[in-house]
């Protein structure tokens, strides 16, 4: 241990402003530790140690997620991946569903445990996605225990409202639901390249159809940067279809899952949007596989997920990553 | 800004400004007003209350001592902190040394620090002398003009005994708080005398300040609580949990030291 590290650190930090970042030598683990004990018993707050210098931030930072909008805090919007397995095998697939990926559902009564404890942290609304959540034989109670408590909303492709799925849609709630159908393209050209061929034509079906039955439907468009004159078009289909602007989302392409290119996540670059998967809790439902994008294990307590998420995140803008951005998946 | 009374204050950390500032705001919306003016020194501050320059300053207990002497008594203390009334000088050594009185420090080297700081060389040299101890004197006059406010004096002191170029040291109160080498470093230092309390800062105006001005700012100064965060902010920066009348009692030995110890009345 280095005898004059406290003194070092008081006289440092007694030449700093509050708020101001010192740095003061420290060449061991058990410096290290000392001053962030010191920092903790003298209301300071210690940043990081770097191998030979600790980085210390005077005074106790204000809450770093204060002056964050109350719907981006972590927490307010809960995600649940459904299932893994999907109808369609999409090329830009973030979680790489498919007709072959194993189901790994969370289950009903992990969603109605989920359910019960998502307004005691605050959620606002729930995102119910996948795969495609009605491959599930339990989507309808899994929707109805979710719209008994919340505003939700099911992503969907569309594609499968016939015959008793068809029948499982009629019976939903239309109060406290919407759906989000994915359509990536006006026209079939791109859609069916991304989604697979004749699926352009049987979403549009989808959309008129849930339309019909009275449903509040969002429009959700996946598309890579060079797709400017396809969402254009798009906001004009959308328009003919009756699908006010609010409900329209224009999602870029992660490079994540089947993805060959797109945009790059990362924990510290991306607000967090608390996301439960079978596998446990993900930073952002946009890499919802990705093992450096898991958070915990556990699911529950839904409580201790978004405590994690929270603090973690309220640390990444401590340390000045403030340049993360918002990544809409809805 | 006619009406507002000018407070002074010592520059000496950058987060004066922001207490200050804060201060301001908070008697903006008050039938007492004030703004502020910043000095480098205490002296220069001293010399700006007996000119009018500013009508109240914000003292240490050397630069109150200094305006007492100077102005023949014709001033008086509005305001304290609370942590003003409990202020004490720590002689410190390193753990081991077996000094365990300040009669131990006889012979030894001690290290204090600036002449013009109170806790760190002042009131030390006052109490061994009252204790009869003649020490070797290590000395270090690191913040001159800040009258120990910095505690640069005092860490140097403390690095002195370190390095075994002396057997103890002097220190503020504040300062040695502020190390939590008790509870974090207890193998480093231990305490070996712990002087009685006394006063440190106050706010001074000359004898001349109007009475119901004066007393108006201190009722809205003392009206300042610790369970507002806006107020805690402040308090907490500049060192207090409220602010208190003056108990002068308390500057007795000081004024006993300055005057044995031939401490000029200005630099």
């Amino acid at each position: 241990m280095n005898p004059h590290l406290l003194l070092d650190l008081a006289g440092t930090l007694a030449t700093a402003p509050d708020g101001g970042t010192v740095s003061v030598a420290a060449r061991s683990r058990t410096d290290a530790e000392l001053a962030s004990r010191w920092c903790d018993r003298s209301g300071n707050r210690f940043v990081a140690w770097h191998g030979d210098h600790v980085e210390i931030r005077r005074g106790r930072s204000p809450d770093p997620l204060a002056d964050l909008p109350d719907h981006l805090r972590p927490g307010r919007r809960v995600w649940l991946y459904t299932n893994f397995d999907c109808n369609l095998a999409c090329s830009y697939c973030c979680v790489s569903s498919s007709p072959r990926a194993p189901r790994r559902a969370l289950g009903l009564e992990t969603i109605r445990s989920v359910v019960a404890q998502a307004p005691a942290v605050g959620a606002r609304e729930l995102y119910l996605t996948g795969g495609e959540p009605f491959l599930l034989p339990d989507i309808s109670a899994v929707v109805e225990a979710c719209t008994a408590a919340l505003p939700t909303i099911v992503l969907t492709n569309g594609l499968l409202f016939r015959g008793a799925r068809l029948r499982v849609l009629e019976s939903l709630p239309r109060e406290q639901l919407a759906l989000q159908i994915s359509l990536d393209s006006a026209a079939p050209a791109l859609h069916d390249a991304q989604r697979g061929l004749g699926t352009h034509s049987r979403a549009l079906a989808g959309i008129h159809t849930a339309v019909e039955l009275g449903f509040r439907v969002r429009v959700a468009a996946t598309l890579g940067p060079g797709h400017r004159d396809e969402e254009r078009e798009l906001h004009r289909r959308c328009d003919d279809l009756g699908i006010p602007a609010a409900d329209r989302v224009i999602r870029r392409i992660a490079r994540q899952g089947e993805a060959d290119g797109g945009v790059v996540v990362t924990r510290a670059g991306l607000i967090p949007e608390v996301c439960l998967t079978a596998d446990g809790v993900y930073w952002h439902p946009v890499a919802a596989t990705d093992p450096a994008m898991r958070v915990t294990d556990r699911v529950l307590p839904l409580a201790d997920a978004v405590d994690l998420v929270t603090a973690e995140f309220a640390d990444h803008r401590r340390r000045g990553e403030e340049l993360v951005s918002s990544f809409p998946c809805a | 800004m006619a009406d507002e009374l000018l407070i002074g204050a010592v520059a000496y950390s950058p987060n004066v400004v922001p207490i200050w500032e804060g201060m301001r705001d908070y008697f903006a919306d008050s039938d007492a007003p004030m703004d502020f003016v910043l000095f480098s020194n205490y002296e220069r501050q001293v010399d700006a209350l007996l000119t009018g320059t500013v009508a109240v300053a914000w003292n240490t207990n050397v630069a109150y001592v200094r305006t007492v002497r100077r102005t023949g008594e014709r001033c008086r203390a509005l305001a304290m902190r609370d942590s003003d009334l409990t202020f004490r000088t720590l002689f410190v050594a390193r753990a081991g040394s077996g000094l365990g009185d300040l009669e131990d420090l006889a012979g030894r080297r001690v290290a204090l620090g600036s002449r013009d700081s109170a806790q760190a060389r002042i009131l030390p040299l006052h109490y061994l002398a009252e204790a009869g101890v003649d020490a070797e004197l290590v000395l270090y006059d690191s913040d001159v003009g800040k009258h120990g406010d910095t505690g640069c004096s005092d860490l140097d002191a403390l690095r002195a005994v370190l390095d075994d170029t002396a057997d103890a040291a002097a220190v503020g109160i504040t300062t040695w708080e502020a190390l939590q080498a008790g509870d974090l470093a207890p193998d480093a230092f231990e305490v070996v005398w712990t002087s009685p309390d006394y006063c440190h800062c106050n706010f001074t105006a000359l004898d001349t300040i109007e009475e119901d001005r004066a007393e108006k700012w201190v009722t809205h100064l003392l009206a300042m609580s610790w369970d507002d965060p806006s107020h805690r902010r402040i308090l907490e920066m500049e060192g207090l949990k409220r602010w208190v009348r003056p108990q002068l009692d308390g500057y007795r030995s000081l004024f006993t030291a300055m005057q044995r110890q031939n401490v000029a009345d200005g630099w």
